[in-house]
């Protein structure tokens, strides 16, 4: 299996603030990986690297190596890095489509692009939505505005919106935690289908969540990354006392 | 189909293959016993390592999926019931191997009638029928057919019940061969055991079912 992102002895500091120490980690082509640890121990930190994020944040300084496809991130042109950031679909914690119909959400990206021919355009708003399973639930909507749809859907759309500039990488910062029960499920769901195409990185709060969705799992904690590896090894016997403390609740 | 349905799918799966397995190694030991075949005998040994590792196997996967996927309701009463009805499978075959074990060290063929009057093979045949139908039982989720194990297993009671005083007509019967009566004892005691193992999972097909603990009730009143 291929390693689609790697990060090599990755140092982040927010001005003084130490957040990432000596990070590295190799992320397999078309995964699922879960970043966990408790609040403020990097992991948000961590999957912002790989849009460059971070960047957009005043003095943020960075060591280290960060790759895609074995090209260093941090060292490509200025004009490079809008191509990066299609590469890079990104899901938040809210949704939060634009003050746009439901079609224009998911067409948004392609026209940014420069792509105008509406066919195309209107086949890739229906693979998107169909890839985000909610083609079903709003193909008799699509000029209503955004807003009126529930959250749960909303976040499919957002993640429709993602995937209709078909990046090769998808971050999620805790894609459902704001979704009651039947959403978070369909999300779940659809993070498993959407692995057969996508390297996925996500991070959550749930611990469950990350046990069901992923197959490799890091553990964060002060901006170490204490353990990382198979979902079944963390969840079953993890190598380290802290991951245990941490995934059993016992974390003081 | 769900990722959970998925899972549940491939742990049915091997729990089934598991139980074929099994019922093969029984199968043989019904033909290793009537015809003294002592190299299906030492087949039978040698497949009982793969039934272990079936069950390390299937032990495995239901500690993963408790762990990664925090089963309830009638999905936790399904693996907690896969992993018990495992258990109790892996036992099935050790009783097949101990029985075999007794066919290939034997020096000379068991007197038929020696077997015929102590009911051993008739046993056999209760035993192996009761394997198959809880296997179809937990296929088609059929309480219905899991609970007509219960008579059966009596009548494994009735029969390890009156085996001693048989035992006893067979020593004075067949004196020369009292060593052989020994070991079709010691051979249905085994079977009593079978059908002990059944009845547990019978037990656990209704609980995985009909969400009912049947287990240690005095009066059954499927019986």
């Amino acid at each position: 299996m291929r390693h689609k992102i790697e990060t090599k002895n990755v140092d982040l500091y927010y001005g003084d603030f130490h957040a990432l120490k000596n990070v590295s980690m190799q992320i397999t082509e078309k995964t699922v990986t879960a970043l966990i640890g408790p609040s403020g121990c990097g992991k948000s930190t961590f999957l912002r690297l790989f849009n460059r994020m971070n960047d957009l944040i005043e003095g943020v300084k960075i060591k280290g190596e960060i790759l895609i496809d074995q090209k260093d991130i941090y060292k490509i042109k200025k004009t490079e890095v809008d191509e990066l950031r299609r590469n890079t679909g990104m899901v938040f914690q809210k949704p939060n489509p634009f003050p746009k119909s439901i079609f224009e959400n998911v067409a948004y990206g392609l026209r940014v692009n420069g792509i105008q021919d509406k066919k195309k355009i209107e086949e890739q708003v229906e693979k998107s939505l169909k890839q985000a399973a909610l083609w079903e639930e709003v193909k008799d909507k699509l000029k209503k505005s955004a807003f009126e749809i529930s959250g749960g859907q909303q976040q499919r759309l957002c993640i429709a919106r993602a995937l209709a500039v078909e990046p090769e990488v998808l971050l999620m910062d805790e894609p459902a935690s704001a979704l009651d029960p039947i959403s978070t499920s369909k999300i779940e769901e659809l993070i498993y289908e959407l692995k057969n195409n996508f390297t996925i990185i996500i991070v959550t709060h749930n611990m469950q969540q990350a046990s069901r969705v992923s197959d490799f799992t890091g553990f964060f904690l002060l901006g170490d990354l204490v353990e990382f590896d198979k979902t079944k090894k963390i969840f079953t016997n993890p190598e380290k006392q802290q991951t245990e403390n941490y995934i059993t609740g016992r974390f003081g | 189909m769900l990722h959970l349905e998925n899972e549940i799918q491939e742990l049915r799966d091997k729990l089934l293959s598991m139980w074929d397995l099994v019922i093969k190694q029984l199968d043989k030991t019904d033909i290793s016993f009537k015809s003294f075949d002592r190299d299906l005998a030492m087949e039978i040994q040698e497949t009982e390592k793969r039934v272990n590792a079936y069950e390390l196997t299937i032990d495995r996967a239901c500690e993963d999926f408790i762990a990664l996927l925090q089963p309830v309701a009638s999905d936790l009463r399904f693996v907690l019931s896969t992993l018990k009805i495992n258990t109790n499978l892996e036992r099935i075959a050790d009783i097949a191997c101990g029985i075999s074990e007794f066919i290939s060290d034997t020096d000379e063929d068991v007197n038929a009638d020696i077997i015929a009057h102590m009911e051993a093979d008739k046993m056999l045949d209760i035993c192996i029928e009761m394997v198959k139908d809880l296997r179809e039982a937990y296929l088609l989720e059929n309480t219905k057919l899991a609970r007509t194990v219960y008579k059966r297993d009596k009548m494994l009671d009735k029969l390890n019940d009156v085996a001693s005083y048989k035992a006893i007509e067979c020593l004075d019967k067949f004196p020369e061969q009292r060593r052989q009566t020994l070991h079709v004892l010691s051979i249905i005691r085994k079977l009593e055991r079978v059908g002990d193992q059944s009845k547990n999972i019978a037990e656990e097909i209704i609980f995985y079912i009909d969400a009912k603990v049947v287990k240690h009730r005095r009066k059954e009143k499927d019986n």
